[in-house]
C-alpha cells in the first residue's frame, strides 16, 4: 500500500479486559449480559427465539445436500454451480448470512477438497448450517493445512496417494462447499433419494456421501 | 508476531475429537447448540451486532483480543461472549458499573432491581420480524469500485515475510503466519472486497482486490510436508502479496 500511516500503539479496546468481571459459570454470565441488554431494550428475546430456531431447525446441511443433489442429476446446473456458486445456489432460495459468496469445489477422481478455517471458524452458513465442534477445534485448525491426510484418515478417510488433496484455508469472506463424487449405483435414484445420501461432512470435505448399500 | 487464533500449522494438538456412535461410525449431525446458554451467547452477539455500533470484523478483532490464557480455556461460544462483553462496555452500550452491580446482586441471590417489565425497545433494536430478512441479506463485502488487480491468474506471488497490518500495531490481519513469505500462484481474483486490515479498526472500509492463492504443500512444510502433490488455497487480500520472479 502506498500510503504509510502512524501505526496506532494504543489498544482501541479496554485493556482492563471486562469480560474478567463476570461470574465463572458460562450460564450466569449469558443471564448477567442478556438481563443487561433486555433492560435497555437493546434486544429484543423474540429475536433471540427467532434466531435460535431458524438455525436448529430450517438451516442446515440438508439445505446442501439439495444442492448436490440437483448438480448430480442436472449437468447444466452443476456448470452454473461451478462457476457462480452464489447464484447457482440462490436459485434453491439459499443466501445471505455467511454465504454472500460462496465457492464450489468440486472433487473428481484425481483431486480431492477439504475445507478448514484456520483463524477461526468461517462455514457456509445458508447451506450447512452452524459449524460442529470439530470444525471449531484447535485440533482441526491447526493440522489440516500441515497434514490432511492424517485428519482425513480419523474421520475414517484414507485416500490413494495418487489424489491431489487440495485444502482450502477459508481466511477470507469466500464460503466453500465440497461438491463430492455421486456414488456408484446410484443410477436410478432421483434428486431426493441422492439428497438423502449426501452427508454434512461430504460436503466439507472430512467424509464421503453414503455408499448404496 | 501473530496472535493464538492463528494456528494454522501448529504443532502439539492432538487426535480431531470426531464424534462417533456406539457403532465407531462418524456421527454427522450434532444438535446445533448442546447448551442452552451457547444458542443465547451465539445469538445475543448477532442481535447486539445488529444494531450497528460495530462491524463484524471487529468484533472477530475482538475475540482474538482475547489474553492468551483465556482464548485457550474458553470454549468458542465463551470467547463469543467475552469479546461482546468488551465489545459492550467499550461502545458504551452497557458499563463497567452496571455489570458489576448485577454480577453482585447475583451472588446475594436478590435480582429484584433487574426484573423489568414491558421495556420499551430501542429503535436501534432488531425486531424478530425482520429476522429472516435480514439473514437473506447477509453482509456482503464485496465493493464496486475502480481498483484494478494488478495480478494475473498464473502469476507467481510472494506473501509478506512479516505481520502485515500497516496501520494498527497487533492488529487485524487475515495472512495465516504459516504462509508469511511463501511463494505462490494467483489462482482466482475475486473482485474487490472490504479490506478487514483496516475496516476491523474502524479505518473505513478500502475495498482491495482479494484473490485465491494456491500455495504447493512443500512450499509451506519443506521436508515435512505430508505430499508433495498436496496444494492448499487461501484467499488473500493484494496488499498482503508482492510480485516474485524465479
Amino acid at each position: 500500500m502506498s500510503e504509510k500511516k502512524n501505526i496506532i500503539h494504543n489498544h482501541t479496546h479496554s485493556d482492563d479486559h471486562a469480560h474478567s468481571q463476570l461470574p465463572s459459570d458460562p450460564e450466569l454470565r449469558v443471564k448477567a449480559v442478556e438481563t443487561l441488554l433486555l433492560n435497555k431494550g437493546l434486544i429484543d428475546s423474540r429475536t433471540l427465539d427467532e434466531l435460535i430456531d431458524t438455525y436448529e431447525n430450517r438451516i442446515g446441511p440438508q439445505n446442501g445436500a439439495k444442492v448436490v443433489a440437483k448438480a448430480w442429476v442436472d449437468e447444466e446446473y452443476k456448470k452454473r454451480l461451478l462457476n457462480d456458486a452464489t447464484s447457482a445456489i440462490r436459485e434453491l432460495s439459499y443466501q445471505g448470512r455467511q454465504g454472500e459468496n460462496m465457492v464450489v469445489v468440486e472433487n473428481t477422481p484425481k483431486v480431492h477438497n477439504v475445507v478448514v478455517c484456520t483463524l477461526c471458524s468461517c462455514y457456509p452458513w445458508p447451506v450447512l448450517g452452524l459449524p460442529p465442534t470439530w470444525y471449531k477445534s484447535d485440533e482441526y485448525r491447526s493440522r489440516t493445512v500441515r497434514e490432511p491426510r492424517k485428519v482425513l484418515s480419523e474421520f475414517g478417510l484414507s485416500l490413494d496417494p495418487k489424489v491431489q488433496i487440495k485444502v482450502w484455508d477459508s481466511t477470507a469472506e469466500l464460503r466453500y462447499l465440497v461438491l463430492p463424487m455421486r456414488p456408484d449405483g446410484t443410477e436410478n435414484m432421483d434428486e431426493t433419494e441422492l439428497a438423502e445420501l449426501v452427508t454434512r461432512n461430504s460436503m466439507i470435505g472430512t467424509g464421503l456421501p453414503k455408499e448404496i448399500k | 508476531m501473530s496472535r493464538l487464533h492463528d494456528m494454522g500449522g501448529r504443532f502439539g494438538d492432538g487426535p480431531i475429537p470426531v464424534p462417533r456412535n456406539n457403532k465407531n461410525e462418524v456421527i454427522n449431525f450434532e444438535p446445533t447448540f448442546k447448551h442452552n446458554w451457547q444458542a443465547k451467547a451465539w445469538a445475543i452477539t448477532l442481535a447486539a451486532g445488529a444494531l450497528g455500533e460495530w462491524n463484524l470484523d471487529i468484533s472477530r478483532h475482538y475475540r482474538e483480543c482475547l489474553p492468551p490464557k483465556d482464548y485457550i480455556n474458553f470454549s468458542y461460544y465463551e470467547k463469543w461472549l467475552a469479546a461482546l462483553t468488551n465489545l459492550l462496555i467499550d461502545k458504551k452500550l452497557i458499563s463497567l458499573d452496571e455489570l458489576k452491580e448485577y454480577v453482585a446482586a447475583a451472588k446475594k441471590g436478590n435480582l429484584d432491581k433487574f426484573s423489568k417489565q414491558n421495556v420499551m425497545l430501542d429503535d436501534r433494536a432488531w425486531l424478530a420480524e425482520d429476522v429472516q430478512k435480514t439473514l437473506g441479506w447477509g453482509g456482503p463485502s464485496i465493493r464496486d469500485t475502480n481498483v484494478s488487480p494488478i495480478f494475473n491468474i498464473g502469476d507467481k506471488i510472494i506473501t509478506q515475510s512479516y505481520s502485515p497490518n500497516e496501520n494498527v500495531n497487533g492488529g487485524h490481519t487475515r495472512l495465516p503466519e504459516y504462509a508469511m513469505g511463501r511463494v505462490g500462484k494467483i489462482s482466482s481474483y475475486n473482485k474487490n472486497h472490504v479490506f478487514p486490515d483496516k475496516n476491523a479498526h474502524g479505518l473505513g472500509e478500502s475495498p482491495l482486490p482479494l484473490y485465491t492463492v494456491e500455495f504447493k504443500s512443500s512450499e509451506l512444510w519443506g521436508i515435512s510436508a505430508e505430499h508433495e502433490n498436496d496444494s492448499i488455497f487461501l484467499d488473500l487480500w493484494e496488499p498482503y502479496l508482492n510480485p516474485y520472479k524465479d
